[in-house]
């Protein structure tokens, strides 16, 4: 079988709730179209939270490289951690002050960008919201994974490598974003729903860094003496907590599943550390935002929302991944701090 | 230079005495005043000109209500540097106030909510100065044990987790206008003012700066020490109360991870504008050239699109040339 067949059937045993596209329900990984080129250089402005992380590389890599191929033109910051709302909204400010033609906005906060983006759309810049949500209603369209899915697919893959019996912890993230909240509360409803006799038995908020989870996974290691599974919101705990868990002594005895697929990931699954993991198509997500601002700057008509396609990574489909939606090519540096 | 002898007068060019006389005037200028104000010029007129959207009055308005809160806390700072002290803990202080006054605000309506917060800055600065004052616990020490604990009771009291829900009318404070001025440009305006006049007109203000300078003399002077120095801690906890508060407006939510580094930005602009970390001297007139140089360097390196992590090295960079040619001008006197 070859790698985009199997990439098939990966995405059919997912799409069926994974991917959506306005009503109709479509397979296969970019399905919005990139619009024409258009006649006038826009300039866009896109905020990201935390560029140390790769997975905003990846995003990075889609916003750059499908404005490239428009002949638009990307500005982008990077708030610095999901701790730095002041920066962010700073950013936006800048951003209008420099009259640019659209914003794309990654939120390192909920409630706290809400107004700041209500602003930048009373300015005449309209805004496109990326992965992490903002409170404001008033964006043009949201491009993202399906957090409820996503939180699904980590209980569905636990529950059965636990056999629907043990106990799990939970580190689930930045505090005040729509990832850490909505794919947590999705993980815990569906153990309820379908694997109830796996127990959560300690969820915590931190910051999304390897550092964080290390030291949070040794904290539950010594508080909890059974632990069977870790979830993680995101895969930079995950890289942390599975150090913690090496160094315990417990490689493969504890189930680590997280969200996202950077190299480490990928290694500690190799190795047998990590269990699982649901690969967002960071790169398409990229893309599809730039292609939203355009088609909104061209008066087409963008949906309310579009969903990018996921993809369970474990042991078994690890060597046969087609790596150009899930990363930036091997290399490849954001021409920004 | 008049005790020489005519003749090598006579045989110099005319054009060495011209240029040796504009150097002894150029150094005879007062650079200590004029110094900072030039450095802000010189730096606006770069900026301006890679990017003339500098100049555009939403950017100016938005530079203005950006460096707010810094100048707010900077306040603060100064009285505590001033007193030969320090507070390292109006970080983390705005971190608490922000929770304090956002689950005030959802429990006692809007203006509750702002009491509290500033309320909360005050209390956590009546304890720095109790046991600066008091237990004679060395500044550093003290204001670093609150910067920890503060942060660790905004996370408690938070649960980790944003305060959303706050009323619509609170924005006014972050992100409103009073005539052209943003509010919270106007809200440090007053500040500042209030600040200059208790620093230099009145008795607190000196008692700040003479415990400063020598602080055993001001002690066999009379001068109620313990009590001056708890005032200085409570002032620095107040406008960081004030400042906690605008934040939280902006951000419209408590957030219990706000105000992190926001301390070391505050030594820096005082320490920038000519105020000595050791104590003694200083003002809020050179704070507030410091506030402004730090303000105008971060929005100017966005507009020019500088990475912001080399901003940092700028930053890191300029404090450190500030005060060294502060001391090479002091050695030279």
């Amino acid at each position: 079988m070859n790698r985009r067949s199997v990439l098939q059937t990966m995405l059919a045993g997912t799409a069926a709730v994974a991917f959506r596209f306005g009503p109709a329900q479509a397979e296969g990984a970019d399905d919005y179209a990139r619009p024409a080129k258009p006649a006038k250089p826009y300039t866009i402005g896109v905020l990201l939270p935390q560029l140390s992380n790769p997975h905003f590389v990846g995003q990075a890599y889609g916003y750059i490289d499908e404005a490239e191929k428009l002949g638009v033109k990307v500005i982008m910051f990077d708030a610095g951690g999901y701790q730095y709302l002041d920066r962010q909204i700073s950013q936006i400010e800048d951003l209008i002050a420099s009259k640019v033609d659209a914003i794309i906005i990654v939120a390192v906060n909920g409630p706290g960008t809400a107004d700041a983006v209500d602003r930048a759309v009373a300015a005449g810049i309209p805004v496109v919201n990326c992965n992490v949500m903002t409170g404001s209603d008033k964006v043009v369209t949201r491009v993202r994974s399906d957090d409820e899915i996503i939180g699904q697919m980590q209980a569905d893959f636990m529950g059965q490598a636990l056999k629907n019996e043990g106990k799990v912890v939970m580190l689930r993230g930045a505090p005040g974003t729509s990832w850490a909240e909505n794919r947590g509360n999705s993980f815990k409803k569906r153990l309820i729903e379908k694997f109830p006799k796996v127990t959560v038995v300690g969820e915590q908020y931190s910051q999304s860094t390897p550092a964080d989870g290390l030291k949070l996974m040794e904290d539950f290691l010594q508080t909890f003496p059974q632990i069977d599974g870790a979830y993680n919101g995101a895969d930079t705990t995950a890289i942390g907590a599975a150090q913690a868990v090496l160094a315990a002594g417990r490689a493969g005895k504890v189930t680590i599943t997280a969200t996202d697929f950077q190299v480490d990931t990928e290694k500690f699954i190799r190795d047998g550390v990590m269990s699982a993991t649901v690969a967002q198509q960071t790169v398409i997500i990229g893309r599809w935002g730039v292609r939203a601002a355009v088609n909104c700057l061209e008066k087409r008509d963008v949906p309310k929302a579009l969903w990018t396609p996921l993809l369970l990574v474990s042991a078994a489909n690890v060597n046969n991944l087609d790596l150009g939606t899930l990363r930036a090519p091997t290399g490849w540096k954001p021409p920004i701090g | 230079m008049s005790n020489a002898p005519a003749g090598d007068i006579a045989t110099q060019p005319a054009a060495a005495t011209h240029s040796h006389r504009f150097v002894v005037m150029l150094r005879r200028l007062p650079w200590g005043r004029i110094g900072m104000p030039l450095v802000l010029i010189a730096m606006a007129v770069f900026f301006g000109t890679i990017n003339p959207n500098f100049w555009s009055v939403t950017n100016l308005t938005n530079v203005s209500r950006q460096i707010s809160v810094l100048a707010l806390i900077s306040i603060g700072q100064t009285f505590a540097i001033l007193s030969a002290g320090i507070d390292l803990s109006v970080g983390s202080l705005l971190a608490l106030v922000s929770v304090a006054c956002a689950q005030g605000m959802l429990e006692f309506g809007l203006v509750g909510g702002i009491v509290v917060g500033v309320l909360a800055g005050c209390l956590a600065g009546l304890v720095n100065g109790i046991l600066i004052a008091k237990a004679r616990i060395p500044a550093f020490i003290a204001t670093l044990g609150m910067l920890v604990a503060a942060r660790g009771l905004a996370l408690t009291l938070s649960g980790g987790l944003p305060i959303a829900g706050l009323p619509h009318e609170f924005l006014f404070i972050g992100a409103g206008y009073l005539g052209p001025f943003p509010v919270p440009s106007v809200i440090a305006a007053v500040a500042f003012v209030v600040a200059y006049v208790l620093l230099s007109r009145t008795r607190f203000g000196r008692y700040v700066y003479a415990m400063g300078s020598n602080e055993e003399a001001a002690v066999l002077s009379g001068i109620n020490v313990v009590k001056y120095k708890i005032m200085v801690y409570v002032v620095s906890g107040l406008f960081a109360g004030i400042a906690g508060v605008v934040l939280t407006s902006r951000v419209i939510s408590g957030q219990p991870t706000l105000g992190e580094v926001q301390e070391l930005y505050s030594i820096a602009a005082v320490v920038i504008g000519g105020g000595k970390i050791t104590g003694g001297v200083g003002g809020i007139g050179r704070t507030l050239m410091g506030v402004l140089v730090l303000g105008m360097l971060s929005n100017g390196l966005n507009l020019i699109q500088v990475s912001s992590y080399v901003q940092n090295i700028v930053v890191g960079a300029i404090i450190i040339i500030a005060v060294y040619i502060d001391l090479a001008r002091e050695r030279r006197r």
